[in-house]
């Protein structure tokens, strides 16, 4: 699967945070996006998952996005989201234990017929145990919820995984199984870190958040 | 003192019943309260309100119209929906429409099967009933569908990174807002279990003390506060699962992504 956007133009409360923004993302392939904070690299996340309305009170959004030649307009945009699936930058506040999450997701009317991994099994190559995907959220530590929440995610087998800083509150260890896990897989990854940066992207956007006025 | 029939009121003993609301004023303004011109203009629309209401039930019991009766009801309704839009604080574009449709629907419903099948008046919309179990069961839906729609709305905002985290994943607005809309109607359905448990135990409900005072015999007071109590929480519970199902349809656009519109 090839992720593909042309033109892409967004702006929230009047401030527009990029324009005329073209990628590519080839499958098997990590795009590293860089750039100050506030420069739009979440917002550009939100922007490729379908997660912002085009046109609001607040926001504006333009642009054509594809995945494998095809429009994000003929996608049901449920699929989509499925398919083009975006990790939040921190675990927000959920019921239950990991376990629980997992069963859920599997239980969507999206995800219900699709393959999936094991997540256990993926948590474990992120160093994790397994012990904790029956402890309840408010118990893990942020590392821990973070990679619980990735495997679970990752294990629906997305087309694309967009990731804001997935390793942002991760020791080096930890991050490095997370880096080595996800070769191979088609992500944009957002990262502080140009090291990371060119450790894990095949190519590297950098957003500075300025653009010109007209 | 007689038993067989209410004890009539005059004007001169609610002038010595306001006596309480001074007692209360004059408490406001020994302890600095600022609640005088309140409890003032409070007791006046008391007054003014229950006067003008009895005068227009005399009408509508006399006149026997069912249109009367149609409009007296909707007028009703719509006061019900904007006091209920008011307690919420919170508020959205379209939320006097969907508070209207759903204590409309729910009072309407359980007002016909009270009516058709329980009581078996005749004609089905006679007054005398309508009107007054109307009045019970608005004045109490309106209390859950007001809590309901304060903590759906308000649950919206703090659950809104987890709803958005369903969304990312493929999840229908039903399916990533379930559990936020099921806090919402537990909310709005406890004051309603809370009157029914404690009912006749620790309170005797206005309805059955009305109706005891009026002369009725108090078993046949105690059944129709118990029907009452039925139909109040049927149509508690109706009006505000549809008033937390439409709030969650209006957070969400056609294509399930979030609207941000909730003031």
């Amino acid at each position: 699967m090839r992720l593909e956007a042309r033109g892409l133009k967004k702006e929230i409360g009047g401030r527009e945070l990029y324009r005329e923004l073209d990628l590519r993302v080839e499958q098997g392939c990590t795009l590293a996006i860089r750039g100050p904070s506030g420069a739009g690299k979440s917002q550009l996340l939100r922007h490729l998952a379908g997660l912002d309305p085009n046109r609001s009170a607040t926001i504006v959004q333009a642009g054509s996005i594809s995945l494998n030649g095809r429009d994000y307009e003929q996608w049901d945009p449920f699929e989509w989201r499925s398919q083009v699936c975006s990790v939040p930058q921190q675990v927000p506040r959920l019921q239950g234990a990991p376990a629980e999450l997992e069963d859920r997701i599997a239980r969507l009317s999206v995800q219900r017929d699709r393959k999936s991994d094991d997540p256990r099994e993926l948590a474990v190559s992120f160093g994790l145990s397994t012990e904790l995907w029956e402890r309840p959220w408010t118990e893990l530590s942020i590392g821990e919820g973070h990679r619980a929440l990735l495997a679970i995610l990752l294990a629906r087998c997305p087309a694309v995984i967009l990731l804001d800083e997935p390793t942002a509150a991760l020791d080096p260890d930890a991050t490095a199984a997370v880096e080595e896990r996800l070769k191979g897989a088609t992500c944009v990854w957002i990262t502080h870190s140009s090291d990371q940066a060119g450790r894990v992207g095949d190519e590297i956007l950098t957003l500075s958040g300025e653009t010109d006025a007209d | 003192m007689p038993t067989d029939g209410p004890i009539t009121i005059t004007w001169i003993d609610l002038a010595l019943c306001s006596s309480l609301l001074l007692a209360n004023g004059a408490v406001s303004m020994w302890l600095g309260l600022g609640l005088g011109r309140k409890l003032l203009i409070a007791g006046l629309r008391t007054v003014v309100q229950l006067s003008l209401l009895g005068l227009v039930l005399v009408h509508v019991f006399e006149a026997g119209n069912v249109w009367l009766v149609v409009v007296m009801g909707t007028l009703m309704i719509l006061m019900a929906s904007y006091e209920a839009v008011k307690r919420a604080g919170r508020r959205y574009r379209g939320v006097h429409r969907d508070v209207f449709t759903s204590l409309l629907l729910s009072a309407s419903a359980s007002m016909l099967f009270v009516s058709l099948l329980v009581l078996q008046t005749d004609p089905w919309w006679a007054p005398r009933y309508l009107i007054p179990l109307l009045g019970m069961v608005l004045g109490n839906s309106l209390t859950g569908v007001s809590i309901g729609l304060e903590r759906c709305l308000s649950s919206f905002d703090e659950d809104r990174p987890a709803i958005e985290l369903w969304i990312a994943a493929g999840a229908h607005p039903w399916e990533a807002a379930r559990p936020t809309a099921a806090r919402s109607l537990r909310s709005g359905l406890i004051p309603i279990l809370n009157a029914m448990s404690v009912a006749g135990m620790v309170t005797i409900p206005g309805m059955m003390t009305g109706q005891i005072l009026g002369g009725t015999e108090p078993g046949m007071a105690a059944r129709y506060q118990i029907l009452v109590m039925f139909l109040i929480a049927g149509a508690t519970a109706a009006g505000t699962t549809g008033v937390v199902l439409l709030a969650v349809r209006a957070m969400f656009d056609e294509g399930g992504r979030i609207k941000r519109s909730v003031s």
